[in-house]
């Protein structure tokens, strides 16, 4: 009489064991999900985040500068060599960046179609009127494409350069690079771009996009002040 | 009060011992709370790893303006036409531009400016007969108030009158477009439109 009470209230109990067993792995298992999920979605962007940082320790970054506000062009060439080149002009003559070693100079990446590009060259013409007294020298280096294999398309591409130095009254030496400075300069996926070089062939600052003439300036000094 | 030895458990790590509950007295315990406060003990934990995914989420995005690169223009849909074959039949193309950027329309307003253009290839079993763009939007840039550009933002669409042979083809047609934001251009890009025409 006595025994089959306990014997039920044991049943009981062993069957809300069992029950809650069960609840307990199920409870585990999701949680065991979702911390692999998240490890996962943890690695993946860990991943991204460093193949995003090889590619703008390559190409530099846009920074607020913390004082004005403005964004700035962290280059990675900036306190380097600027990258060596030999490009033609629209005359067909040979120039290279070496010849102008002793000379602050700006290279400014630029194309005919570039709407910013056309807002900036009217300050740079003036800025070189006001320092090239002082040894600056700006090299307008055109990425507009260029297909040097065929005299014809040549011929036409160089035509519309020429309408925009003359539209724009660039009078300053014009090269024509097409894409073969796009790896050495970091990219040149914006437009303008432009490098400081002071007298020692060294990068001291780099702008990309369109920024300010008083900007422009600021870092013409920086590569004329460089000199000793 | 001591526990039952069979109730206890260690483990090494290095020198140290590390308290492990015995699987039993977790049974007990669970028993003992009960259901409705093991749940809520489940998702406690659970919301604290979905609130730590956000933070780290949070965290691996730069405050700073990234360099324009990659396409700024997206080709969004059909992926699939049913045309009748050999009949000249209008399929319109949806696109979206990135925000914050435009490209040039089809007929910009200065001949130094590079139009979007869309083209099929030929040889692809579908031929462009006839494209019609839509018309552009003007846009002042803030230093330049003086040129008025004629340009797409957001989404815009192509109607493209085309003629496909008989049969399945998987067309790979382009888009050639130039994209600028208010301070930069990007290089001309040409994107691959994927569109797989069925002529019946």
């Amino acid at each position: 009489m006595h025994a089959e009470p306990s014997y039920n209230k044991r049943r009981e109990a062993l069957s809300s064991v069992r029950r809650n067993t069960l609840v307990l792995f199920v409870v585990l298992f999701i949680l065991a999900t979702f911390a692999w999920a998240g490890w996962a979605n943890f690695e993946y962007r860990r991943q991204a985040n460093e193949k995003m940082l090889a590619a703008a320790a390559m190409q530099g970054e846009l920074v607020a500068d913390p004082v004005t506000g403005t964004m700035q062009y962290n280059s990675p060439l900036k306190g380097k060599p600027a990258p060596a080149f030999v490009l033609e002009d629209l005359s067909g003559k040979k120039v290279s960046l070496a010849s102008y070693k002793g000379k602050a100079v700006l290279i400014n990446f630029w194309a005919s179609w570039c709407g910013p590009c056309k807002i900036e060259t009217p300050w740079l013409v003036e800025l070189r009127d006001q320092y090239a007294s002082q040894g600056f020298e700006i090299l307008g280096v055109s990425t507009d494409d260029i297909d040097s294999d065929n005299p014809k398309t040549l011929a036409s591409e160089k035509a519309d350069v020429q309408k925009a130095v003359t539209r724009m009254h660039m009078q300053y030496p014009i090269l024509l690079a097409g894409s073969t400075l796009d790896h050495p300069y970091g990219g040149l996926d914006e437009l303008p771009t432009s490098f400081f070089v002071n007298r020692k062939g060294v990068v001291v600052a780099a702008q990309l996009g369109l920024t300010s003439k008083d900007d422009i300036e600021a870092n013409i000094k920086k590569a004329l002040g460089a000199t000793k | 009060m001591s526990e039952p030895a069979s109730q206890q458990a260690s483990v090494s790590v290095g020198h140290h011992q590390v308290w492990v509950p015995h699987p039993r007295r977790v049974l007990v315990f669970a028993a003992r709370v009960g259901l409705h406060e093991l749940c809520a003990l489940g998702l406690g934990v659970l919301l604290f790893f979905v609130t730590a995914s956000c933070a780290v989420y949070a965290q691996s995005d730069s405050p700073n303006r990234s360099i324009l690169k990659g396409a700024a223009v997206e080709y969004l849909y059909p992926e699939q036409v049913n045309v009748p074959a050999s009949k000249p039949t209008t399929v319109t193309l949806h696109f979206r531009i990135a925000p914050g950027m435009h490209i040039n329309s089809n007929k910009p307003r200065e001949d130094y400016l590079i139009p979007t253009t869309f083209s099929i290839p030929v040889e692809s079993g579908v031929r462009l007969d006839a494209a019609t763009y839509p018309a552009g939007s003007d846009l002042t840039l803030p230093l330049d108030p003086t040129e008025k550009l004629s340009v797409y933002t957001a989404e815009f669409s192509i109607e493209a009158r085309i003629v496909a042979a008989p049969g399945d083809h998987l067309v790979e047609a382009r888009l050639h477009y130039q994209a600028c934001d208010k301070d930069a251009c990007m290089p001309p890009k040409t994107i691959t439109v994927p569109i797989d025409v069925i002529g019946k």
